[in-house]
């Protein structure tokens, strides 16, 4: 995946301002990316993906606007604050800049543009051109904005004043102001998950792409097509296979990151290697042996004639330039608050003019496999409503409610319902519908019959999934919930096998403060003490843990919603092992020669905190811990000390 | 036949013989062990794993379920002094080199293990993580953490190739093995495990019909590591997924024989001068100048820079990439100073690397507990026994006033029926009923000092009966704090990433196909 960009994908552009923009690119349309223009979608498919373009719009010489790739070594050039060649530019690292040394800055020609650091003033007044005579710069069509911050630094009364330092960030604004240029950069979770935490992070509960990272390791996701479900001890219970229990709360986000990782996320990713189309592959770069530099071909681009076929227009909301003041923003609708602008699941992110989504290329029908049914390599999802939301699968081609057959989390994303799998009898879908023999179905109108074996099918994946479920033996369970931990934990952790993990994110760190409280080590003696020292009240913690070896049918959740739920053990705390709370949070620097330092601002927010613990079955009886501290034995009332 | 898949992909249901297994002791306290029912052994158990919270013979914990707790058991160690430097190798190699005359004294039948009074451990199938913490050290490695991000920002997924070097002591490699596993291992042969054997089979497989196999290729200059680091990938059913290389990689690069490999999609550096393993990962033949800019770094005196150089520009052999040629890759390096940062980003930016950026992982661990503060804590451990309100402290000192009060009192009343008897001897020596009247005033008095506010002695004492009825599990204050020991900084991560090469006739093409 990623190696080019491909139609009807979802991709991300960045623009000089540092804002991203997420559309899905169809061929024959236009990208329109606000005040800076637009061009055409076939400018960009097929061309790889991480290049930077610059917008060269049609004058005497183009007859339409051009894209040219910006080669790496003006990328850098210019984030260095000045115009030497990158491979030159070790030789220019500034020497100590303490003790205010004076070096220059010189130009292209070798002029010296500035030097000086003691006497810059900082006074915007100095810079003469005024906004509108910078407005009438960009109508006069002078192509890159390049030009125009020439002119503003020629004009710029102070430049001289300036050192290295200053004028870095002085052109590195006005870049950002006015260069035509955009990043296209993949659209992967991690692209995702940057994109929606910094406009609406609440909806993913704030996750960031650090602490995703870790709820994957923890969890041990991993590919498991090829593990094998095994049976138990009991010789009913199933064990492994590579299945995941999720709660996810963030809207599919959390679905996504465990799916990419167990290679599930993105649809056919064989294209990439194979080149399923014979005229693609021979249209890939096949051999390295050219001496250009990746990006320094700056390719003059044609644009197809207009009026071919009419293009249609993908525009993006252009609020970001400029905090919302654009020219173009006019033809939008009114604001939306900050979190609208994320395009709802149901709305496509052609905002304003657009028409609907561009009909997907339909493969031809495969030999029909059931959804939700492969046994191995599995998410099987926890909701809390009738649906699912999973509205960020989007992005993967993924529509969580009309499914492509095609699409691996067709079979290998499972969802159920806490009703469905807590009181499957309440649940309709999970009800046989009636049967019908052939004989009268022959006779029944198509769209009836049609009817009858859609409910059935239904029926039949409710059936297997939920059964499937309540049999346990998962490799894993990840929660991120504003449920309850605890109450999320106490019905699922008897479903995973022993030494599988358990992971649950919160945004804030009290409620798994409290989860640790439940599953601590006093508490846990104090609970096995309670179940000897108090047989006969001690019944129902008994059941409690047995309940884990009960087979496979029997409703492992009887006494969950009894009402006597014991307050002080809300949770069995002797089935996890060793649960830890941590955290982590990714801090980043800006690295240029001689101004290296961490950034100086970053979201604030919520922190992020993980639990993690790992299932295990407990040694039914007293059990003594042995300390390193030997003949010293520690002891905890008359219960059973815990090691760990 | 193929190979019983790996214990960190599909560990199966129970603990197997000669499968690597992990005793779980405490939080951080793992001990790895490859279960054997072999009755090569010293103990009349069999093979055993010695703790400091018990011994474990492998008999009890061979086919057990994963997740079961383990109790220790009596074993006979009193030999263990002489012989543990020996037990020790054998532990770790799986008594494979286990010398004759140990086969000789080899036993028919193992005794049974008799359950000890105290001691357990759990049995837990190995993963990265369970690995990076009782995974023999060689060098510093790359903890949980810092990989989890790493692999995350790489973006490695299944069926990836990841170049890795050093490989050090196999933490990162562990993880990356995960992250790229894709079980795509039945489908066509079994891949890169030696180089020459597969040079040939890889050419006979049709390219297209054969799903990618996600592999790391692991390189390490120091030759008794990377030859700990085979054995170990081989006794973890790691050899189809993980290449290792013993090669300097700053001199001879990153190609192997096979010419589909590495191939790579990502690289993770955790070398002491990343920057000059760079030039060997480009998409093609970088020009004199750039591998001048890249060489000629004067804060690091290369012995023989021109030496680099002079080997790559003038070699005749057709240049051939390390790199997926088909994707954009991206690259993590990973030093602990930011000189070395420095130096890394200059020569990527030289070398056409974009996005470029730099990250430091802080991670830290919290501790959660119950803080008891209060006056009924007095005597009690791992509590606060200060007053926890004021009105405790109110009540406290009142306590100690009405005691000095009482028994200032008494102190009065004894003096003066002292004063009293020596005034009645005087007398005459005869007690009066009046005076008996008296006797049951301090009587009186008696109770009085029952009453009294109770002594340190008393609250000690009750302090402690009351525990027994105390549920400490949910008392004081639940709160939460960053662990004692904090790792502040573990190293910096430059990240970059190298698009795909982009010709002027790839872009023909491109147009072409688009319009
Ligand atoms: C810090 S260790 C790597 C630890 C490893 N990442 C882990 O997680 O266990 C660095 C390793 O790089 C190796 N090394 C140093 N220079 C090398 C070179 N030029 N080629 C190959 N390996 C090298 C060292 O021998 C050392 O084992």
């Amino acid at each position: 995946m990623h190696s080019y960009i491909r139609p009807h994908t979802h991709i991300a552009l960045r623009l000089p301002s540092g804002i991203v923009k997420i559309l899905e690119i169809a061929p024959n349309t236009t990208i329109n990316i606000g005040k800076f223009g637009s061009f055409a979608a076939n400018l960009l498919l097929g061309r790889p993906y991480y290049l930077t373009f610059e917008l060269l719009e049609k004058d005497d010489e183009r007859t339409k606007t051009e894209l040219r790739v910006v080669p790496a070594s003006e990328l850098h050039a210019e984030a260095l604050g000045n115009d030497h060649a990158a491979p030159a530019e070790s030789r220019d690292d500034p020497a100590p800049t303490e003790g205010g040394v004076e070096f220059d800055i010189v130009g292209d020609d070798g002029e010296v543009i500035m030097r000086s650091n003691r006497l810059t003033i900082d006074d915007p007044s100095r810079q003469k051109l005024s906004m509108e005579e910078i407005e009438e710069l960009k109508k006069a069509g002078t192509g890159s904005g390049k030009e125009i911050i020439e002119r503003i630094m020629a004009s710029h009364m102070a430049i001289e004043e300036k050192t290295s330092f200053s004028l870095a960030k002085y052109t590195l604004r006005k870049s950002r102001k006015y260069l035509k240029r955009f990043t296209v950069l993949p659209l992967d979770v991690g692209m995702l998950t940057d994109y929606l935490t910094e406009r609406e992070a609440y909806k993913v509960m704030e996750l960031r792409e650090d602490t995703l990272g870790l709820v994957s390791s923890w969890a041990n996701i991993h590919c498991s097509e090829t593990s094998r479900v095994l049976t138990g001890e009991d010789g009913i219970s199933q064990i492994g296979g590579g299945r995941w229990l999720v709660v996810d709360d963030t809207g599919g986000l959390v679905v996504a990151a465990l799916a990419e990782k167990m290679g599930i996320l993105y649809p056919s990713e064989e294209d990439d290697d194979s080149g399923s189309e014979g005229k693609e592959e021979e249209e890939e770069p096949t051999s390295a042996t050219t001496s250009a530099q990746p990006g320094q071909i700056a390719t003059k681009t044609p644009v197809l004639p207009e009026g071919t076929t009419a293009p249609e227009e993908t525009s993006i909301k252009p609020e970001d330039l400029q905090n919302g003041t654009t020219e173009a923003s006019s033809n939008l609708p009114p604001p939306d608050p900050p979190q609208d602008d994320l395009p709802q699941p149901t709305s496509n992110q052609t905002l304003s003019n657009a028409p609907p989504n561009p009909p997907r290329p339909r493969r031809p029908p495969r030999p029909h496999i059931p959804q939700m049914s492969s046994p191995t390599n599995t998410l099987t999802l926890l909701h809390s409503n009738a649906q699912p939301n999973l509205a960020h699968l989007k992005y993967f081609s993924y529509d969580s409610g009309n499914p492509s057959t095609s699409h691996p989390l067709y079979t290998h994303l499972k969802t159920i319902s806490w009703l469905q799998i807590l009181h499957p009898s309440e649940d309709a879908t999970y009800a046989e519908p009636e049967t019908i023999s052939e004989e009268t179905l022959a006779t029944m109108k198509s769209s009836k019959r049609g009817n009858y074996y859609r409910k059935r099918r239904r029926w039949e994946r409710t059936k297997s999934v939920v059964d499937e479920t309540r049999r346990g033996g998962f490799d894993g369970l990840i929660v991120a919930s504003v449920m309850a931990p605890q109450t999320v934990l106490r019905a699922l952790v008897p479903l995973v096998r022993g030494g599988g993990k358990v992971v649950v994110y919160s945004a804030n760190v009290e409620p798994l403060v409290e989860l640790c409280d439940l599953y601590s080590k006093e508490r846990r003696a104090a609970f096995v003490a309670r179940q000897f020292e108090k047989p006969q009240n001690g019944v129902k913690i008994k059941r409690e843990v047995k309940e884990e070896d009960s087979e496979p049918n029997t409703p492992l959740f009887s006494s969950y919603e009894d009402g006597d739920e014991d307050e002080d053990f809300p949770v069995n705390p002797t089935l996890l092992l060793a649960p830890s709370l941590q955290t982590a949070r990714a801090r980043h620097w800006q690295v240029l020669p001689g101004r290296t330092h961490p950034m100086m601002t970053s979201r604030g927010g919520a922190e992020g905190y993980l639990f993690t613990a790992t299932r295990v079955l407990p040694v039914e009886g007293k059990v003594e811990a042995r300390g390193h501290f030997r003949g010293k034995k520690r002891k905890t009332g008359e219960g059973s000390a815990v090691q760990v | 036949m193929a190979p019983p898949p790996s214990p960190f992909f599909d560990p199966g249901t129970h603990a197997a013989p000669n499968s690597l297994s992990v005793l779980q002791l405490r939080r951080d306290h793992l001990i790895p062990a490859v279960l054997s029912a072999s009755t090569e052994s010293e103990y009349a158990e069999g093979k055993v794993e010695n703790t400091r919270f018990g011994s474990f013979p492998h008999s009890t914990l061979l086919h057990q379920p994963w997740g079961t707790q383990v109790l220790a058991s009596v074993v006979d160690t009193g030999s263990r002094g002489q012989k543990s430097k020996k037990r020790k190798r054998e532990g770790d190699d799986d008594g494979q080199s286990t010398p004759v005359h140990e086969t000789e004294r080899a036993r028919k039948d193992l005794v049974k293990a008799v359950t000890a009074s105290s001691g357990f451990a759990h049995l837990v199938p190995p993963t990265p993580e369970t690995w990076t913490l009782c995974l023999p050290h060689r060098t510093q490695v790359v903890y949980t953490p810092d990989y989890s991000y790493i692999l995350q920002r790489l973006r490695v997924r299944p069926g990836d190739h990841i170049i890795e070097a050093g490989a050090g002591s196999g933490s990162f490699t562990h993880a990356a093995a995960r992250a790229v596993h894709n079980g795509a291992l039945e489908e066509a042969h079994p891949a890169i495990t030696t180089e020459a054997a597969n040079g040939d089979e890889h050419s006979m497989v049709p390219k297209a019909r054969r799903k990618r196999r996600g592999g790391v290729y692991s390189y390490e200059f120091h030759a008794p590591r990377a030859k700990q680091l085979q054995v170990e990938v081989n006794e973890h059913g790691l050899s189809s997924t993980v290449k290792v290389t013993n090669r300097d990689v700053y001199e001879d690069g990153f190609c192997l024989e096979d010419e589909e490999a590495p191939d790579a999609d990502a690289i993770f550096l955790d070398l002491p001068a990343p920057w000059l393993a760079l030039k060997h990962l480009t998409r093609s033949p970088p020009s004199p100048a750039v591998m001048k800019s890249v060489a000629s770094d004067p804060a690091t005196p290369e012995p023989e820079p021109s030496a680099h150089i002079a080997q790559t520009s003038s070699t005749p052999k057709l240049f051939r990439s390390p790199l997926n040629a088909k994707k954009p890759v991206r690259i993590c390096t990973f030093s602990p100073c930011i000189e070395q940062v420095t130096k890394t980003v200059t020569a990527l930016r030289s070398l056409g690397w974009l996005e470029i950026g730099m990250t430091e992982i802080l991670s830290k661990r919290l501790e959660v507990r119950r803080e008891r503060i209060g006056l009924q804590e007095e005597g009690l451990r791992g509590a606060n026994p200060s007053a926890a309100t004021v009105q405790e402290a109110v009540q406290r000192l009142r306590d100690v006033e009405g005691r000095a009060k009482v028994f200032h009192g008494l102190q009065k009343e004894k003096q003066e029926e002292i004063a009293r008897k020596v005034e009645a001897k005087k007398r005459g020596g005869k007690v009066s009923p009046a005076e008996e009247d008296q006797e049951a005033v301090s009587g009186k008095g008696k109770v009085k000092v029952e009453s009294v506010p109770p002594s340190k002695h008393d609250r000690l004492e009750r302090a402690k009966k009351e525990l027994d009825n105390r549920e400490l599990f949910k008392e004081g204050r639940l709160v939460h704090r960053t662990e004692p020991e904090l790792k502040t900084h573990t190293s910096y991560l430059v990240f970059a990433v190298l698009p795909r090469e982009w010709t002027k006739e790839d872009e023909e093409k491109a147009n072409r196909k688009w319009s």
